[in-house]
């Protein structure tokens, strides 16, 4: 439960605490309803059957899109989870701040979000001994540590990335160097001195004047790194390196070979290379000109001890990790559509781009073939290609057809989240080429009386925070279940309808006594007259998470139920590929 | 093979602040904190059952660096206290007092922690708005084309300390010092982006304080040096004395730091090959008439004879620390190989002599114009010595951060009381809208509120140790110490003659009440008066910058204590 409960955290960035109290609840009513074989199977098809026809039916009708720019409602009431009253609002503002100069226009956000998630460790630096009150927000990116030489320009410059020592070695490891005479060696010594100098006037004649590098090089680089102007930042983590080369696209010099005339293509273009004083600790700050739609910032987190600003740093990096959940959709399954399939499902993860006229629908699959046999992946790929030449414009289409890579995301029964994201960290880049392709789909199914598009909960939509998203619920599935006729699903309907209730009854426990059922009273009556809920200000939560923790605790309860011995066994469990490889004395 | 040990469950306190042993030891620091604060602070000693040295101290980084703490809520607040002596070097007493006192206080209110919080925030903005407005009654601008509150700021920060044993004439000699040495580190010439220079200290102990002195440019020990002698250092043409400085090992020990082997053939010497290549370098030295040698490690015996011979003056195991300022003093890149020397390199003096004190000989290098300079610092005992560096370089920080933002806050506990007595009058008198903002009600409000200045009031009351009375006045909301066994009077005015800062003396009528923190004590008049400061009646400043980020960490740390309700503790 905790393992299922942290991978729901990790994906979603919110909601263990809900899904620990969802999960509880739920676990609770169905063993007073008395469980056996039938009700497991209920609860498979509660989700398909029940879940996305409620949430199509009743729950779309309360959403609201996000509102333009502001994403400070949205953040508050995620970091009141995580952090004390008093820093609460100054981190908002900070963490908005961040995400809205790294990314000027709405378009890119998604993007840059994802990147902030991923490589917060390395986009923030923590200050300990200052108040909150001094964090901000600078541009560019800061490396923690010093300047291993520092020649000081001005205006822009090119920098070059190496991961391995720029003066050659004598011998390697393994390999002998045989001395003749004296002569000969200090010959040597003075060819791979003249070398490492010819080098730092090639790096100088190309314009160089940055070296970034993920080792350590030897005294002689810095020394005529220095001489020629050559400023140096060494022991370069390999995030560090990464983001680098992320940001400008550029990958590590090689100088291997004798040839120096080359002419140095691969640099990245620098704004400005600086030293920046942090709690009397001089680091490196850097300005990058950025090739994707991440516009290089870097947050300077201060606190009075590290432990705050570890904490600090962990909510945001998961509130990043939530807002990017904000622009995700929840689409039908398709085997509500389709009939078969039970195991494997596949979701398409897309994302809504409301641009001036047309929207657009951009799916972003990635691929995971250990989990799909092959004529599965045909048929979904089948599925894919219907659904691009379903509507009639298609000179977009072929284009897209050419790079024919359509990559599927696969949710495992369970976890379907979970496997995304590990994908999303793997991918990287990769995901940038998404098909996409013009989309006006509107049709109607037979089963329900309303229209709805294959995407049951849009990107950005939100709703007020304090249980709305559960009463709603709650209502909608009891709703249904009185017109149900499988006797075992509206059992579970039941339990699951009322378990989504505690976890508004948590929220409320800490306010007056009767706050809870005075808040339930007002909002079903509201419901059964069909008017709109009462708007409060207290902040907005995103409904793509909240319904992503429905299901994801249904599926873990799933999994709970299918179990139905558990073995302890003397030896922990190993990994399959080094199972083989001890004991022989 | 290893025991296993069966793993122990982690440890749960819940509401850890209700627990006795965590008041306990909340009261044992705090009391310890408020014993050594301010000029007439009782010292510490702190050593070890097993021998060692004992270290006598006031000071907050020596007492927290040293204290073993166990309790989880006070080591994030001692580590809170650290980081912030880390950043400003300056009152960390203020913000660990402070801190201690807004947990005990903020503790016995019937309110809750949330709420607690958010007020007490409120409280803090309104107090950070105060000092950096313009109307500030406890705020003094620094005039740096005077030197008055400079000397003012450094004394206070030397006298602060009772354990540096120093007496008037010391205080005086030192604080020009200080202050010289600070003037030395501000470049002549300043373009854009001025980088303030370094002092760099050096330790001379049983000796008199008033032996103390301040050089421009650096010295180097070197031991080998006759003093008699007359220095014949080689001057280039234009008069100038030629330098190389060489970050290298110069030993000729073949040290390689290659990874793979090096077969090396009969005959063959691989050390007569390096000290062949070293006197080249020698060679070479001499031809571009270098007149002074530094070698940050080990140089040939051979070599050096060798340079000497040719009147160059050789000093090796000059240490990593001394690199950067040698660099920032002659101009020189450190050389990094013995297999090729650029004449680019190279550095200059403009002179170069030999000084001595107390049985150490030093090489003192004078360059053309420099922001480095040498503090020989005198001390008689060990202990009184390391009190007195930190001393000092407290007030070399103190000074840069006063370049920042040339202001001072006044000292002697004038600061708190006022911020205190402004806190109460504002706090009486906002709109009801403001309670409704931050969720609490006015009554809510006004508890927090109290117990916010009777925090900041403990900390002026810390000041007095030998039984004196504190009072406030309702005019200036200032600070004023009654010496202790003073007969009784009908009028406070006969007692008292000066406040802690010095500002105000007793001539008017100001209204003295006690300041004994009890709430209601002081009769509330209207916001606190701006006094006006002439800079000659100042005693005492305060960093501005320092202590207007230890108000704000302490209450940030408090805040973090006051809201913990579970503590895990990992046993394993």
């Amino acid at each position: 439960m905790a393992a299922r409960a942290c991978s729901h955290r990790a994906a979603t960035g919110d909601g263990a605490k809900s899904f620990v109290v969802l999960l509880a609840a739920v676990l609770g009513g169905l063993r007073a309803a008395g469980t056996g074989a039938g009700l497991r199977r209920a609860l498979r098809d509660f989700e398909t059957q029940v879940l996305e026809r409620v949430a199509a039916r009743g729950l779309r009708r309360h959403l609201r899109p996000v509102p333009p720019g502001a994403l400070e409602p949205l953040l508050e009431p995620y970091l009141a989870g995580r952090l004390g009253p008093g820093e609460l609002r100054r981190l908002a503002r900070l963490c908005a701040e961040m995400c809205r100069r790294c990314s000027p226009t709405a378009a890119s956000r998604p993007q840059v979000l994802r990147l902030l998630g991923r490589r917060f460790a390395e986009l923030h630096a923590a200050v300990p001994g200052l108040p909150l009150a001094s964090s901000r927000v600078l541009p560019g990116i800061v490396l923690r540590r010093d300047f291993a030489a520092y020649c000081p320009t001005d205006g822009e410059l090119r920098a070059l990335l190496v991961t391995e020592p720029l003066r050659l070695a004598l011998t390697a490891p393994g390999v002998e160097f045989v001395v003749d005479s004296e002569g000969q060696y200090q010959a040597s010594l003075r060819w791979i001195t003249k070398r490492t100098e010819a080098l730092m006037k090639h790096l100088q004649s190309n314009n160089v004047k940055l070296l970034l590098s993920s080792v350590k090089q030897e005294e002689v680089v810095i020394h005529y790194a220095k001489l020629y102007g050559v400023s140096v930042v060494e022991c370069l983590s390999s995030e560090e390196m990464a983001l680098i080369s992320e940001i400008t696209g550029v990958s590590p010099y090689a100088p291997i070979g004798d040839n120096m005339d080359r002419e140095i293509s691969e640099t990245a273009v620098v704004t400005f290379c600086q030293p920046l004083l942090l709690v009397s600790r001089r680091c490196v700050h850097i300005g990058l000109a950025s090739v994707c739609a991440f516009l290089p910032h870097c947050l300077i987190l201060c606190g009075p001890v590290d432990g705050v600003n570890e904490q600090h740093a962990a909510a945001l990096q998961g509130a990043y990790t939530m807002l990017q959940q904000l622009f995700k959709t929840v689409d039908q399954r398709e085997d509500w559509k389709v009939e078969g399939e039970s195991q494997s499902k596949a979701s398409d993860v897309c994302t809504w781009h409301s641009s001036a006229t047309q929207k657009q629908l951009v799916i972003e699959n990635t691929c995971n073939t250990n989990q799909v046999s092959e004529c599965r992946l045909k048929a979904l790929s089948d599925e894919t290609e219907r659904k691009i030449f379903d509507p009639d414009k298609s000179d977009l289409l072929v284009h897209n057809q050419k790079n024919h890579s359509i990559p599927v995301l696969v949710a495992h029964n369970t976890d379907i989240v979970t496997t995304c994201e590990r994908l999303d960290v793997g991918k990287g880049l990769e995901k940038m080429c998404c098909h996409i392709v013009p989309f006006k789909q509107e049709k109607s199914c037979a089963g329900v009386a309303q229209d709805y598009s294959n995407c049951l909960i849009e990107a950005g939509a939100v709703l007020p925070v304090g249980g709305y998203f559960e009463i709603l619920l709650h209502y909608y599935i009891q709703d249904y279940a009185k017109q149900c006729q499988q006797s075992e699903v509206t059992i579970v309907s039941n339990v699951v309808a009322d378990a989504l209730l505690s976890i508004p009854k948590a929220l409320y426990r800490t306010a007056e006594r009767d706050g809870f059922t005075k808040f339930y009273l007002e909002a079903i009556n509201l419901l059964r007259k069909n008017q709109p809920l009462p708007v409060n200000n207290e902040g907005l939560e995103s409904v793509y998470c909240k319904y992503q923790l429905v299901t994801s605790v249904l599926h873990c309860i799933t999994e709970l139920l299918s179990t139905d011995l558990v073995i302890g066994i003397r030896r922990p469990l190993q990994k399959t590929e080094d199972c083989d490889s001890e004991d022989d004395p | 093979m290893s025991r296993l040990e069966a793993k122990k469950p982690p440890l749960f306190i819940s509401e850890p602040l209700t627990r006795d042993a965590v008041s306990q030891s909340l009261c044992l620091l705090s009391g310890i904190l408020k014993s050594s604060y301010g000029p007439a602070g009782r010292l510490k000693q702190l050593h070890n059952g097993v021998g060692g040295c004992v270290c006598t101290t006031s000071q907050s980084s020596a007492l927290l660096g040293h204290l073993s703490i166990s309790q989880p809520v006070l080591r994030v607040l001692t580590a809170s206290v650290r980081n912030h002596v880390s950043r400003f070097s300056d009152c960390g007493l203020f913000t660990a007092i402070l801190c201690c006192g807004f947990i005990e206080n903020f503790r016995s209110l019937n309110v809750a922690p949330f709420t607690v919080i958010k007020i007490s925030k409120h409280l803090l903005s309104l107090c950070m708005d105060h000092l950096k407005s313009e109307a500030c009654g406890c705020r003094v601008s620094v005039d740096f084309s005077s030197v008055e509150t400079l000397v003012c700021l450094v004394q206070s920060i030397l006298t602060s300390k009772p354990a540096c044993m120093l007496n008037k004439t010391e205080v005086h000699h030192l604080t020009s010092l200080v202050l010289k040495a600070f003037i030395f580190t501000v470049p002549c010439h300043v373009e854009t982006n001025a980088v303030l220079g370094k002092c760099v200290v050096i330790p001379v102990k049983g000796r008199r304080v008033v032996d103390s002195a301040v050089l421009p440019g650096l010295l180097i020990e070197a031991p080998e040096i006759q003093l008699g002698k007359p220095l014949a250092v080689k001057r280039t043409g234009s008069n100038m004395i030629k330098i190389a400085l060489f970050s290298v090992s110069m030993s000729g020990d073949g040290s390689n730091p290659e990874e793979g082997t090096i077969a090396v053939h009969h005959g063959v010497s691989l050390e007569v090959s390096e000290l062949n290549q070293l006197l080249n370098v020698g060679k070479q030295l001499v031809k571009d008439e270098v007149g002074l040698v530094v070698c940050q490690k080990v140089m040939h015996p051979s070599l050096k004879q060798y340079l000497k011979e040719n009147g160059v003056v050789a000093v090796d195991r000059a240490g990593l620390s001394l690199m950067e300022p040698l660099g920032h003093v002659t101009g020189s890149q450190p050389i990094a190989s013995i297999h090729s020397l650029s004449p680019g390199c190279y550095g200059s003096l403009k002179d170069l002599c030999v000084e001595s004190f107390a049985s150490k000989h030093f090489l003192h290098l004078i360059p053309e114009d420099t922001v480095i300079c040498s503090l020989i610092l005198c001390n008689r005992s060990e202990t009184a010595w390391d009190e007195l560096k930190r001393v000092c370089e407290t007030a070399e920080h103190v000074l840069q951060l006063t370049v920042k933002e040339p202001w001072a806050l006044l000292g002697g506990g004038c600061t708190e009381t006022h911020l205190a007595s402004y806190i109460r009058h504002k706090s009486s008198s906002l709109p009801a809208s403001t309670f409704k903002d931050l969720g609490c009600s006015q009554t809510q409000y006004q508890l927090v509120a109290d117990g916010f200045c009777r925090s900041l009031e403990t900390v002026a009351r810390s000041l007095s140790h030998d039984g004196e009375e504190v009072l406030t006045d309702v005019v200036y909301g200032h600070c004023w110490f009654v010496p202790s066994g003073s007969p009784c009077v009908s009028r406070w005015s006969d007692l008292v003659s000066k406040c802690g800062c010095g500002v105000n003396g007793n001539t008017e009528d100001l209204s003295w009440s006690f300041l004994q923190g009890q709430s209601g004590s002081t009769i509330l008049q209207g916001c606190p008066k701006e006094p006006s400061v002439k800079v000659a009646d100042l005693q005492t400043l305060d960093c501005f910058a320092a202590k207007c980020s230890g108000l704000q960490v302490a209450l940030e740390t408090a805040s973090l204590i006051l809201d913990l309700s579970y503590i895990i503790e990992d046993q394993n």
